[in-house]
């Protein structure tokens, strides 16, 4: 994007915006041109978003961190260059660059990093702040020449990355990756020695461009795809698996299949990270089940649930697949090698992100795994995305039996031994239920998405509440799977968000919070923000069916009309102090 | 008008939304109030960008104006158009 772009997107009125976001961007130098490209980058990323823009003043980024005044739609953006560390990193300041000058110079830049490494852990206790480590060529103040690393210049590296390393682990900071960054924007054309000296300025254009593209990515902080359907020959593994055998297929340097491999280990990578992987194979199913079980294959046959193979459309198998995995098709990727299957796929389901495996071509399979992790990349890896296939693949074949056998949803749910257990307070740090809240989209009272700062200042209030529900039965555990959250007003309730992962459908969990809450809270009456949105019809459903009516916005019932239509429910119910 | 010129309001526009076309062929740092060190530098940055030049910091006090920035632009020859 070039500047005349930027200031053009930023002249656009916005058509009918949802939201303000308040960003802050802070960083020692005049941010003038990253200000004006982050504004535009984050217009492209949240349309719907009103984005308002704070900046602090010029030199003094620790004292900037001090004096930062958050709201609960507020993020922060931290923009570190070398002469934040100190001034004599940059080329405005002429403190001296004598070879004597520069152990000072390093030891004022360890105080420095530390002192800002406290200011923005004390700022990530409120806000989501993301962070840019960095980015500039340090000057040539060094004895070594240009192309020998000097042991100064390492030192001062390793104080950026030390500051990374310390704050990467604080849930609420978010590090720009500055090898992504290399990737778009060359080392060489990153300073504006002229911009820097006359409006203390030093990114060029292009480079700023690329920061603050990075920057409203972070921002924007997209959930990830949930599931990939994988096709096999020429894909999974090299070869026509009906043509060579199971001996005959290949994915090793032996083979000349070394890609594949690859692709193996890093779809199991997926799975141990909680994403759901699925077979979509025109095959015969006994030999796809000898090639799966190889002992040398690198994803192991349990990672993959549903396997469908056979000689049926592959459509049909991608739609059997979603309706086990019950996640909507637009947060699945669909891999095949055939471009007529794809084709086939994409015109079944338009939702899919449908990928032609790049068979034959390194490059292209790397890149592939690269954008993959983009697709899939999360923050943190909970207990519940470790047990998610689990679940799945339990209630399954259960699922199938008792409709073989005839029974119907009552044996089932009395037969399960299933245990709910609640966790009831105020507890902002719920990595889980903030999770939950901001990527649910089925069982979702009103699509309402959370920023960390305004989750945080939810819970300041005094009369919120944060219900948290786990759930397990005789067929495994599903970890923490729904939560209800809202406000208390003497015997009235106001539930302004409630989410139930797609997971724990079918199992009356819903009708338990509910009276969990009439029951715990002591309320009358309960009276709830919904609101209808395009992916909302489970609970929409799960209204209708409850109280014989579609729900209408601040729809309330009261514990009376609940108490005679709630069905029988057969959980035992557990209290814990946190889930 | 040229399309050089044109070029040249699309500038000034995306700089100083509220003007209209024929306040912007008569503006300067006198006769818009919004001319300030900021908005300078901006003006500066994506004229710069948009026709691939390298204005001397030297020469910016004298290019307080739409006119001026044409007659510089014209004597510097420029034909060119920047990369996206």
């Amino acid at each position: 994007m070039n500047l005349l772009d930027a200031l053009e997107l930023l002249n656009r009125p916005i058509a009918e915006p949802v939201s303000v976001r308040e960003v802050i961007l802070e960083c020692g130098f005049t941010p003038v041109y990253l200000k004006t490209f982050l504004a535009a980058h984050l217009r492209l990323c949240l349309p719907k978003h009103r984005i308002e823009m704070r900046t602090g003043l010029y030199g003094d980024l620790a004292g900037d961190l001090e004096r930062v005044q958050l709201s609960d739609r507020s993020v922060v953006c931290v923009v570190l260059e070398w002469a934040d560390l100190d001034p004599r990193l940059g080329i405005r300041s002429l403190g001296g660059w004598r070879s004597m000058d520069i152990p000072d110079i390093v030891d004022s830049a360890r105080r420095q990093s530390e002192r800002l490494t406290h200011l923005i852990r004390q700022l990530a206790d409120s806000a989501s702040v993301c962070v840019c480590t960095p980015t500039l060529p340090l000057p040539p103040i060094f004895t070594t020449r240009g192309d020998q690393a000097h042991h100064h210049e390492c030192q001062l590296r390793e104080i950026a990355a030390s500051l990374a390393a310390s704050l990467s682990s604080c849930r609420r900071v978010k590090f720009l990756n500055l090898q992504r960054l290399d990737e778009l924007s060359p080392l060489g054309r990153r300073f504006d020695a002229k911009a820097e000296i006359t409006s203390g300025s030093p990114y060029s254009l292009e480079h700023a461009s690329k920061v603050a593209e990075l920057l409203a990515v972070l921002i924007r902080d997209s959930p990830p795809k949930k599931g990939l359907i994988t096709d096999l020959d020429d894909t999974l593994w090299a070869g026509i698996l009906g043509e060579v055998g199971v001996q005959g297929i290949s994915w090793d340097m032996a083979g000349h299949a070394h890609m594949h491999g690859l692709y193996q280990q890093f779809l199991a990578s997926l799975a141990s990270a909680g994403v759901l992987l699925a077979v979509a194979s025109k095959n015969d199913p006994a030999l796809v089940e000898q090639a799966l079980g190889r002992t040398d294959i690198l994803l192991s046959r349990d990672s993959l649930f549903p396997l469908e193979a056979h000689w049926g459309p592959k459509s049909e198998s991608v739609g059997r697949i979603l309706e086990t995995w019950n996640i909507a098709a637009g947060d699945v990727i669909f891999i095949d090698d055939s471009p007529m299957e794809v084709a086939e796929v994409r015109a079944a389901f338009p939702e899919i992100g449908c990928v032609e495996f790049p068979k034959s071509d390194y490059q292209g399979i790397w890149d592939l795994i690269k954008e993959l992790r983009d697709c899939f990349g999360k923050g943190i890896v909970t207990r519940e995305d470790e047990i998610r296939l689990h679940s799945i693949r339990a209630v399954s074949p259960v699922k199938n039996s008792l409709q073989e056998r005839g029974l119907g949803v009552e044996d089932f749910l009395r037969n399960s031994g299933a245990t709910v257990t609640f966790c009831l307070g105020t507890d902002a740090r719920d990595n889980r239920a903030f999770e939950l809240i901001n990527k649910t989209n089925q069982f979702n009272l009103n699509g309402k998405r959370f920023s960390e700062s305004e989750w945080v200042s939810f819970f300041r209030d005094p009369t919120a509440f944060l219900l948290a529900a786990s759930y397990e039965d005789k067929y495994g555990p599903l970890g923490k799977i729904a939560v209800v959250m809202g406000k208390i007003t003497g015997h009235k309730l106001y539930v302004t968000s409630w989410v139930m992962s797609c997971r724990a459908f079918s199992r009356r969990i819903e009708h338990q919070c509910l009276k969990y809450l009439f029951e715990k809270l002591d309320a009358e009456e309960i009276v709830f923000d919904y609101e209808a949105t395009p992916r909302n019809g489970p609970l929409q459903d799960f209204f209708t069916a409850s109280f014989g009516e579609p729900p209408v916005p601040a729809l309330s019932i009261r514990k009376a009309d609940f108490d005679v239509k709630v069905p029988a429910l057969f959980h035992q119910v557990l209290e814990v102090a946190s889930v | 008008m040229s399309e050089q010129e044109d070029r040249l309001a699309r500038c000034f526009a995306s700089v100083f939304p509220a003007l209209t076309p024929e306040e912007i062929r008569a503006a300067s740092i006198e006769s818009v109030a919004a001319w300030d060190s900021l908005r300078a530098v901006t003006l500066v940055g994506v004229i710069q960008q948009e026709f691939a030049v390298n204005i001397d910091p030297l020469d910016l006090p004298e290019l307080n104006s739409f006119e001026a920035l044409r007659s510089y632009l014209g004597l510097n020859d420029i034909t060119g158009r920047s990369e996206a």
